[in-house]
């Protein structure tokens, strides 16, 4: 544990350093694009219309638990959370494969590179998430103040997400096949998290297996909160929590174990 | 008592060159029993100590550990075994313009790469303007760094570099860059350096450049100090080592 302390120190040492490799990931980005940061709310717009299209007007997914919301708010509402998750975690696996000029040159706390790549993207999702709000303003979906359970949700969200990214880059650095593997597992674990289906539609004998996903339970969580207006489950946010906290240390262990020889093997 | 600022104790730094980097070459490898790493020995056991304020110069063929000495100085590399210690800031002039984006202005390059080498806002706003007075870039800070001339790229990065005010400066064969009289401000802000105390540690082929500049000189032959003492002697050593008429 005072390993983690430690990088934990290390990295508000060098708190500037941190900022600018947010800032060069957020600007470099849309640099010489005409519509800009637009794209950030653009893509995921589009692919909400695409989805809410197939999904609901063909192959008519009910919405369940909240009968009132279209399809195209209950879905947005947890695409924007898997879209950030899974976007963060490919452009952190690759952060330090990217950087392998930096990595062989200057030295700096290695995990800053994992930690500006999730935040540039959370900064996306911050923009991308306007949308959202403006068309549920529109709808005049009820909220209360039951919304505010989306902070605590987002930070564990947060947590796992840096566990698997700092084990994701520390293998992509040692073996290339990780970052392939990794869009593979995405593929197939957004189908096995509640993101285009309602949670209730899973059968009552694979419940169990979806309390040990935290990304189906903190999407869960997101809908029951802002469009249920109701709280989370608490048990299960606790689970979530725990399994969490576990990924992020046994992620920290592997990167601290590999981070020796980074600068030998990139 | 002279203190020393940097320690070299038994120092060797072997690789595991990987012979392998994906599955598809690493599985048949494993199954037919060969070893999936290939050991290379850079550096064997070598020990040497510098002094505050001394230039040492490292001089040696290509593929001899000179760089691999700097990179375990920079803490970017550790050693196979042996002990190093370092003590004090450095500034890696290894890798001019380390992160510079080719699509951010001159300023917000100098704010990234600066933030790298270590500096806190507050010292990239009190060297703003010096750095960009010594680079000589002017009204062009302000352009995206990919419009630049390769001459302009290296004297941007090296005058952020050397703005750093480390205590220990690392320099690896970088100082034919820019221009004459660039190259001229370059050597007098070395010297500037060395007169102020700053311990340097220097790469190159450079050999005129190791006897004027350097009060030390290593010569590294085969993962080795074959030499270690004035600069001279360590120049005639190495060039009787490469011609042996």
């Amino acid at each position: 544990m005072s390993e983690i302390w430690e990088e934990i120190i290390n990295i508000s040492k060098r708190s500037e350093l941190l900022r600018q490799m947010v800032g060069r990931e957020v600007k470099s980005r849309y640099k010489q694009s005409i519509l800009g940061y637009f794209w950030v709310i653009l893509n995921p717009l589009a692919q909400m219309l695409v989805m809410s299209f197939a999904f609901s007007l063909i192959l008519k997914i009910p919405t369940n638990a909240s009968p009132n919301i279209p399809y195209a708010i209950f879905l947005y509402v947890a695409l924007l959370p898997w879209n950030l998750f899974a976007s963060s975690l490919s452009s952190a696996c690759n952060s330090l494969v990217s950087a392998s000029a930096l990595i062989t040159k200057v030295y700096f706390p290695r995990t800053i590179l994992i930690i500006s790549s999730i935040f540039a993207k959370i900064i996306d999702f911050i923009f991308a998430s306007t949308i959202l709000i403006g068309y549920m303003l529109i709808l005049k979906i009820p909220v209360n103040l039951n919304i505010l359970w989306i902070i605590p949700i987002f930070i564990i969200q947060q947590i796992f997400t840096l566990g698997l990214a700092l084990f994701f880059s520390a293998a992509n650095l040692l073996y290339r096949d990780i970052q392939y593997l990794l869009g593979l597992v995405l593929f197939l674990w957004m189908y096995l998290t509640p993101v285009i289906y309602p949670a209730d539609l899973v059968p009552q004998n694979f419940r169990y297996l979806f309390q040990l996903n935290p990304m189906a339970v903190i999407i869960n969580a997101y809908r029951q909160t802002l469009l249920g207006g109701g709280q989370p489950n608490f048990l299960s946010l606790l689970t979530a929590l725990i399994v969490s906290f576990l990924t992020l240390y046994l992620g920290f262990l592997y990167f601290k174990s590999k981070e020796r020889v980074f600068a030998d093997n990139i | 008592m002279p203190t020393h600022t940097i320690v070299f104790e038994n120092v060797t730094k072997k690789f595991q060159l990987q012979n392998h980097k994906t599955f598809k070459e690493l599985l048949p490898a494993i199954l037919q029993g060969k070893s999936a790493y290939q050991p290379f020995t850079a550096l064997n056991n070598i020990s040497f100590s510098v002094e505050q304020g001394t230039a040492l110069g490292i001089i040696g063929s290509n593929g001899s550990g000179k760089s691999t000495i700097l990179k375990l100085i920079a803490k970017v590399m550790t050693p196979t075994s042996g002990q190093i210690t370092v003590d004090g800031t450095v500034s890696p002039l290894i890798e001019l313009g380390a992160g510079f984006h080719p699509e951010l202005s001159g300023k917000e390059n100098i704010y990234l790469n600066a933030s790298i080498l270590g500096l806190t806002r507050k010292d990239i706003d009190a060297n703003y303007d010096q750095i960009i007075h010594f680079s000589e870039l002017g009204q062009f800070i302000d352009q995206p760094i990919k419009h630049y001339s390769s001459g302009m790229y290296m004297r941007l990065a090296f005058s952020i570099a050397i703005h750093v005010n480390p205590s220990i400066l690392l320099i690896d064969e970088i100082l034919t860059v820019g221009d004459l009289s660039f190259q001229a401000k370059c050597y007098a802000k070395m010297e500037e350096y060395k007169r102020k105390g700053v311990t340097i540690v220097f790469v190159t082929h450079d050999l005129n450049l190791v006897r004027d500049f350097c009060h030390q000189v290593i010569y590294m032959r085969n993962s080795e100090i074959s030499f270690q003492g004035e600069p001279v002697l360590a120049c005639q050593k190495y060039q009787n080592d490469q011609n042996p008429l």
